[in-house]
């Protein structure tokens, strides 16, 4: 075996031994994991504690208008709920382009309950379920339409909080 | 435990518009709840929904570990005809998966 061809065995050899060790690499770094492919959830909005921190994070800075264009309901029936644990709340508007729509719950160690993007498709009233914990807690409803930020709020009281 | 409860989901048109209701049957652990030997429960949520209709998405949702067990949620796409698809995914914080799909009754 002549020096030239040793000199071509040593560079495949580095190069499949580089390979491997990068590979190797880009699995233990995470990159891989199905987690990863949810980079899209606002982990920022979800773990804010306090509601300013989740408007800030989720909506960005904006002037709040009228409330008055939100029908917002919370409980059946509503004020006075027996069980935190699944409480329906429903909203609905007048307003056109809406782009998103979060619940937020003041005394939830976490805010936010859920963010909700709208295509021009997608039309209100919208239903769903949160959980509660017992005692008084405001419920939050935030539209973002036309660039505005609409936001109303509803006190209720929980007989049996949900476990959160 | 294994879980046997289904997604559900029901498509019909309801003046005009299309309305979805949706049932997933999901524990949503938040991670802060205990079992009954004060132990943690691990976190298992659901954090994204998507809604397509022939193809082309209408609605995400984002949710956090305050949605309620077996999340529901119903609403209306505008327009629409009985033969539509609506196909729904979600992904779980775990990275389970689940997807279904209908068609828009009258």
């Amino acid at each position: 075996m002549n020096k030239k061809t040793i000199n071509i065995q040593r560079r495949i050899l580095i190069k499949k031994s580089l390979s491997a060790s990068t590979m190797a690499m880009v699995a233990s770094s995470g990159l891989l994991l199905p987690q990863r492919v949810l980079a899209h959830w606002p982990t920022k909005a979800f773990n804010a504690e306090t509601v300013e921190d989740v408007l800030l994070a989720l909506l960005g800075q904006a002037d709040i208008s009228s409330s008055k264009k939100l029908n917002f309901s919370v409980g059946k029936p509503a004020k006075r709920i027996a069980n935190g644990g699944s409480v329906s709340v429903e909203i609905n508007s007048e307003l056109e382009n809406i782009e998103r729509f979060a619940i937020l719950v003041d005394n939830n160690p976490f805010p936010l309950v859920m963010s909700i993007d709208f295509s021009p498709e997608a039309l209100l009233p919208l239903k769903t379920r949160i959980k509660l914990i017992k005692g008084k807690s405001k419920v939050i409803a935030v539209v973002r339409a036309g660039g505005k930020l609409y936001m109303t709020e509803r006190e209720v009281r929980v007989d049996t909080g949900g476990d959160i | 435990m294994i879980i046997k409860a289904e997604d559900r989901i029901r498509a019909t048109l309801r003046a005009n518009n299309t309305h979805i209701r949706l049932l997933l049957a999901h524990p949503m652990h938040s991670g802060r709840q205990m079992n009954a030997d004060n132990i943690l429960i691990n976190a298992e949520f659901i954090q994204d929904i998507r809604c397509w209709r022939n193809e082309n998405e209408v609605l995400v949702i984002k949710c956090g570990g305050g949605t309620s067990q077996n999340p529901y949620f119903s609403f209306e796409l505008a327009g629409g005809e009985v033969g539509d698809t609506i196909a729904i995914r979600w992904v779980d914080n775990l990275g389970s998966k689940g997807n279904m799909d209908t068609v828009v009754d009258s």
